[in-house]
């Protein structure tokens, strides 16, 4: 039996991405179209002029470039905690076995399924009482920790029961403290997980919504995603900017995905061993 | 002043939870010796030695390496070197990064490290594979590595848990004189576990038979063969096992009747208690075919194994009896054979308890 798909399957295939990408095509397509091609009936599926001056307008117009670094900021911020904290609690659920371990991962998961839009009244409650809205992206990194946590967790806690427990028993004997061993054979091989989960992570929060339009007030601290919603009025006409700005937004991060994309599979799949 | 033994347990004991792990055991290890730990699988040869190395704590009891009580000292504070059943090679190093590994820990000068890496690889033929990585050797140079990971430290104390057990048969009994080849080179104390007694009476100066989670029985190979204090000892040792029948002790205390067809009476080299219900351990290998005129057991072949070497004869059917014979046997099977043993090779065992009824001489 060959295992190469057949033209019915690979039909298929095809077509559902299609289907799947084409509000990305559409976005990139509208962005260079004129205003008033933008609403054309029949629409057009290629534009009728390209017109790449709309990208330095928005970018100007916008002030993109505040934007994009408050989503930098608190993107990197999310991915650096949730690193810190989640490497050690995964390793944690993935060497101990015990009734308070299992209660922990039921929990975390529990965290998985409750919805941002659910979470954030308690959260924003809570975080006025403590004073934290005062630094509001800061904010956002914490409230955005909590709920990618359990996703880190899940995927770096398998990458620790990959390694067997027989190589930290030998660095413990070879001379190494319990840290020791950790830090030094545990962590470089557990390291692609480690990373590729972060930068999922990273990816995650780059496009983070909820918490973001909810705790941050001050335009100047806003990130893309709440830019790009103050951009739509119930008004609005200007469908090819706020495709533009879309691009401008989501592009990097798609190229970022589509060059680590091979890596990121294979450090998912595949064990830390071979 | 007599030689300090190099490692002494005392009384150890170690419980999991309601689970009774090690019971009450005592083992004195002289410097430079050679020490099997054997015993079926879950019988707490591992745990004790993981114990030793420090990588379990004991429930009570004492261990002491060179005098000094270890009980709450950490692995690496006891210098003791270790050769896991998986290797435990650390895959992102290099052959020369695992084997210097607990050097470079200790801070050693490179020069220092330099040599004693390519002394360790000239013992253990790896000079050609120092820059490879771990998962592009075999199995047997992967085994190696291990070995030159222990002994580039000079510990006080090897411990080796079941190494051999992912080699091929061929390659095990190469290692196995390579390892102790090794270890009268280095001549550092070494405790060895294996479920294999083949091993253990091959390689060991002492070896400890543990069962259950205790010692069953310890002293040199050759004691334990020829003097199993129990059953569980006399059937673990040897290859292949030794046959038990159960049978009585003769009213003039000097034979013993065995429960097979035909109730066969086989003299014993001493007197013991007439009527006493006992169960005879007869080696393979000291049955023999019997000469007429010369008191028996009379089975029939069910079935012959011949090697070239030696022949394997299985007898009789409850229980099966197996001869062991230096001798091409002209029989085939079905054909009926008459089995003696010489007196002072009937090993006899309390029924119950299991436990050896005198010692068989010699």
């Amino acid at each position: 039996m060959t295992r190469r798909p057949t033209p019915l399957l690979l039909a298929a295939a095809v077509l559902l991405s299609a289907i799947y990408l084409f509000p990305l095509y559409w976005m990139y397509v509208t962005s260079l179209k004129s205003g008033s091609e933008v609403f054309a009936y029949p629409p057009t599926f290629l534009p009728e002029s390209l017109d790449f001056h709309i990208f330095a307008e928005v970018w100007q117009t916008r002030d993109m470039a505040s934007f994009l670094w408050n989503s930098l900021v608190i993107a990197s911020g999310s991915m650096a905690m949730v690193a810190v904290l989640g490497t050690g609690c995964s390793y944690v659920l993935a060497r101990y076995r015990n009734i308070w371990v299992d209660i922990a991962l039921f929990l975390v998961l529990m965290l998985q399924v409750l919805p941002a839009s659910l979470m954030i009244t308690p959260i924003f409650v809570g975080f006025s009482a403590l004073g934290l809205l005062e630094y509001p992206r800061f904010a956002v990194m914490i409230a955005f920790t909590a709920k990618a946590m359990p996703f880190f967790v899940i995927l770096v806690r398998a990458t620790f029961m990959s390694i067997p427990g027989e190589l930290e028993e030998a660095a413990l004997v070879d001379g190494n403290s319990r840290i020791g061993a950790f830090g030094l054979i545990v962590l470089p091989l557990a390291r692609n997980g480690i990373l590729v989960s972060a930068i999922l992570i990273f990816m995650q929060a780059f496009g983070e919504f909820v918490y973001s339009k909810s705790m941050i007030q001050d335009v100047t601290l806003q990130p893309a995603s709440v830019g790009l919603n103050g951009f739509m009025g119930p008004n609005t006409v200007e469908w090819n900017k706020i495709m533009a700005y879309a691009t401008i937004y989501v592009t990097p991060i798609l190229a970022a995905f589509v060059l680590l994309q091979q890596r990121i599979v294979s450090g998912l799949t595949s064990g830390a061993l071979k | 002043m007599t030689q300090q033994p190099q490692i002494e347990l005392v009384s150890v004991n170690k419980h999991y939870g309601g689970f009774h792990a090690l019971k009450d055991i005592s083992v004195t290890i002289a410097k430079g010796s050679f020490v099997a730990l054997v015993g079926p699988s879950g019988c707490g040869k591992s745990t004790l030695l993981r114990s030793l190395a420090g990588l379990e704590s004991i429930t009570t009891g004492e261990i002491r390496i060179t005098g000094e009580t270890v009980n709450e000292t950490p692995p690496r504070h006891r210098d003791v070197a270790m050769v896991f059943q998986s290797y435990a090679l650390y895959p992102h190093m290099t052959v020369r990064e695992n084997m210097s590994y607990s050097l470079r820990l200790k801070r050693v000068p490179k020069t220092k490290i330099d040599a004693a890496v390519a002394e360790a690889a000239k013992i253990l033929g790896l000079e050609d594979y120092l820059d490879r990585k771990p998962n592009a050797l075999s199995g047997g140079q992967r085994q190696r590595v291990a070995m030159g990971r222990a002994i580039i430290r000079n510990p006080k104390v090897f411990l080796f848990d079941e190494p051999l057990s992912n080699l091929d048969a061929s390659l095990r009994v190469h290692m196995r004189k390579e390892i102790r080849a090794l270890h009268e080179r280095v001549g550092a104390t070494s405790v060895y576990v294996t479920h294999d007694q083949i091993e253990a009476m091959t390689m060991a100066d002492h070896v400890v038979v543990l069962k259950g989670g205790s010692v069953e029985q310890q002293g040199t190979p050759l004691s334990l063969y020829d003097m199993p204090a129990t059953k569980f000892v006399a059937g673990f040792i040897g290859s292949p096992a030794m046959n038990f029948v159960s049978g009585e002790i003769t009213g003039d205390g000097g034979s013993v009747l065995l429960d097979l067809p035909g109730r066969p009476i086989l003299p014993l080299a001493r007197q013991a208690t007439p009527g006493r219900k006992v169960e005879a351990g007869l080696r393979p290998e000291h049955l023999s075919l019997a000469p007429p005129g010369v008191p028996a057991i009379e089975t029939r072949a069910s079935s012959v194994e011949s090697t070239g070497s030696v022949t394997y004869l299985y007898c009789g059917g409850d229980p099966e009896i197996i001869v062991l014979s230096q001798e091409r046997e002209p029989l085939s099977s079905g054909e009926p054979v008459r089995l003696t043993i010489a007196p002072e090779n009937i090993h006899l065992f309390d029924p119950q308890t299991g436990l050896s009824i005198g010692q068989a001489a010699g």
